[in-house]
């Protein structure tokens, strides 16, 4: 009984040599500032379809494709951690060091800059509004008095405040909760990015209404301070997705109309 | 060496130990970041006077329409619990079993979303309404068993006397059981009020409207927009001037109860 703990211990102690060891080493290798040597630690908001859901035990979409590329052009296994978009998104999650990246459909704001390093833009987003097949909701402007769910923090909450000022805006913490509200006839109307509201037309019972061009582009995340490196990897490694076809064929695998 | 000596030094050791430990934590601790990050007082006075106007204004509605709900709703499942006839047992013994077993967090959804969709019917009072039904139904759930047991807890000779003096089995319940149930379980009434109040930060799963936002969705929407956690911090504190005074008024009240026995 002792015996087995002492070599417990031993072996325990060993792993943990050998882990600082090794993080060291590459850390001076790769540059990277890396929250755990040898994996690319990616949090995101999940789920968020087509953008990142679960699927036979397994994180994907279409910002986790594009990381499980990127992690495996940098010679990095691949982490994924599920959190709230909130922290994400005011940067929060990656100052305390608890991922590298971000990849969960944020949009580059130039307020989210102040706390956030961006990649170059990955994905062209539009917003848009969804509502019941049925429902007499035509645009933006018949909103007046009525409740549009948005998701709290978001680009689309912002796009709602500002557009609809007579619309009362209902606050969820994710798009679960949105589409359930919807379902559920708690709100009239969800204003948020048009692919996840796509997925919601599928079964017929929802329409998009109105789509809403505001430029906006969807960037992976780094922390502000300390990740210069890590930015400019990830950056060569879109580029290179993009130049060799990779980019395309998963963008056409989500997004093909 | 003399026993006291080496009580002394024993003492003294432990004394080191723990300024050792707190002198660690101070310095390894990065307090300009903690500062900017959690105590940036501009962030804290942005939050204000919305955070008392809107917000610790709603937690306390909820909390106070959450707890006398779930007190009047309790008190009849006791009687229920309690009562010769056995469907009523064995009604509030489900009831009590089921509500108490489930997160508090699932009953909202389902009040929320579940309810809705099944009935075509949806709770007064909006999303806020639909979190509240829920957050009553849980808490009489445990209300319930306290009061029964405060109830199990008067002597049976007050029965018997109150009885013996002509009283009928109602008039005795409400005149001579209660008022002395009552007395005896403020303090796990408190502690569900207080856990109430928490409880309150859970109705964000249902959506809320801006005039709706309690303590926690409020500081958590000024999280976003200043990109700062210092109204984390500021919702805290707003919690503990609710939950201090509240529960240092009740030891009060205790203390003038057992005054009174």
């Amino acid at each position: 009984m002792l015996a087995a703990l002492a070599a417990g211990a031993l072996a325990l102690s060993a792993c943990g040599g050998g882990s600082d060891d090794a993080g060291s080493g590459s850390a001076e290798e790769s540059g990277l500032n890396l929250v755990s040597e040898g994996s690319l630690t990616v949090c995101s908001d999940i789920p968020y379809p087509p953008f990142e859901f679960e699927e036979n035990g397994e994180y994907t979409g279409f910002d986790m494709d594009i990381m499980k590329e990127i992690a495996s052009g940098l010679d990095l296994e691949l982490a994924v951690q599920d959190v709230e978009f909130n922290g994400l998104q005011s940067g929060a999650v990656l100052a305390a060091r608890q991922c590298d990246i971000g990849a969960s459909a944020v949009t580059i704001t130039e307020e989210r800059k102040a706390n956030l390093a961006f990649s170059d833009p990955y994905y062209d987003s539009l917003q848009s509004l969804l509502v019941p097949a049925d429902s007499d909701i035509a645009s933006i402007d018949d909103l007046a008095g009525k409740q549009v769910g948005v998701q709290q923090g978001t680009t689309g909450e912002t796009y709602a405040t500002e557009n609809a000022p007579e619309a009362e805006i209902v606050q969820f913490p994710s798009d679960a909760e949105m589409y359930a509200a919807i379902q559920a006839g708690n709100v009239d109307a969800l204003l948020q990015d048009l692919p996840v509201n796509l997925g919601h037309t599928e079964d017929g019972s929802f329409t998009i209404a109105e789509e809403f061009k505001t430029d906006e582009q969807y960037g992976f995340i780094m922390a502000k301070e300390g990740s210069d490196e890590l930015v400019a990897a990830v950056n060569e490694q879109l580029t290179a997705l993009r130049d060799n076809g990779k980019y395309q064929e998963i963008y056409d695998s989500y997004f093909a109309q | 060496m003399k026993r006291s000596t080496r009580r002394r030094l024993i003492q003294g050791a432990l004394y080191a130990v723990f300024a050792a430990v707190v002198l660690l934590i101070v310095l390894a601790a990065d307090w300009a970041k903690i500062r900017s990050n959690f105590f940036d007082l501009d962030v804290a006075a942005a939050s204000f006077p919305e955070i008392v106007t809107i917000a610790a204004k709603n937690t306390i509605v909820y909390t106070a329409i959450a707890f006398l709900g779930g007190l009047l709703l309790g008190l009849v499942l006791a009687l229920m619990k309690l009562s010769p006839v056995l469907p009523y047992r064995w009604l509030a013994t489900g009831y009590i079993e089921l509500f108490r077993g489930l997160p508090a967090l699932l009953v909202i959804f389902a009040f929320a979303y579940a309810v809705p969709i099944a009935f075509q019917w949806h709770p007064p009072g909006g999303n806020a309404g639909a979190g509240l039904i829920a957050l009553i139904i849980v808490s009489s759930a445990y209300i319930a068993e306290t009061i029964r047991a405060g109830i199990e807890a008067v002597p049976k000779g007050q029965v018997e006397a109150a009885r013996s003096l002509g009283m009928n089995s109602a008039w005795t319940m409400v005149t001579v059981v209660l008022p002395q149930a009552f007395r005896i379980i403020t303090p796990p009434l408190t502690n569900e009020l207080v856990i109430l109040i928490k409880d309150t930060s859970l109705l964000f799963i249902a959506g809320m409207a801006i005039g709706d936002r309690e303590l926690t969705t409020f500081s958590r929407d000024a999280l976003t927009s200043q990109a700062n956690a210092t109204p984390l911090v500021v919702a805290a504190a707003m919690y503990l001037i609710i939950t201090l005074p509240l529960t240092q008024l009740v030891a009060k009240l205790e203390r003038h109860n057992k005054r009174g026995r």
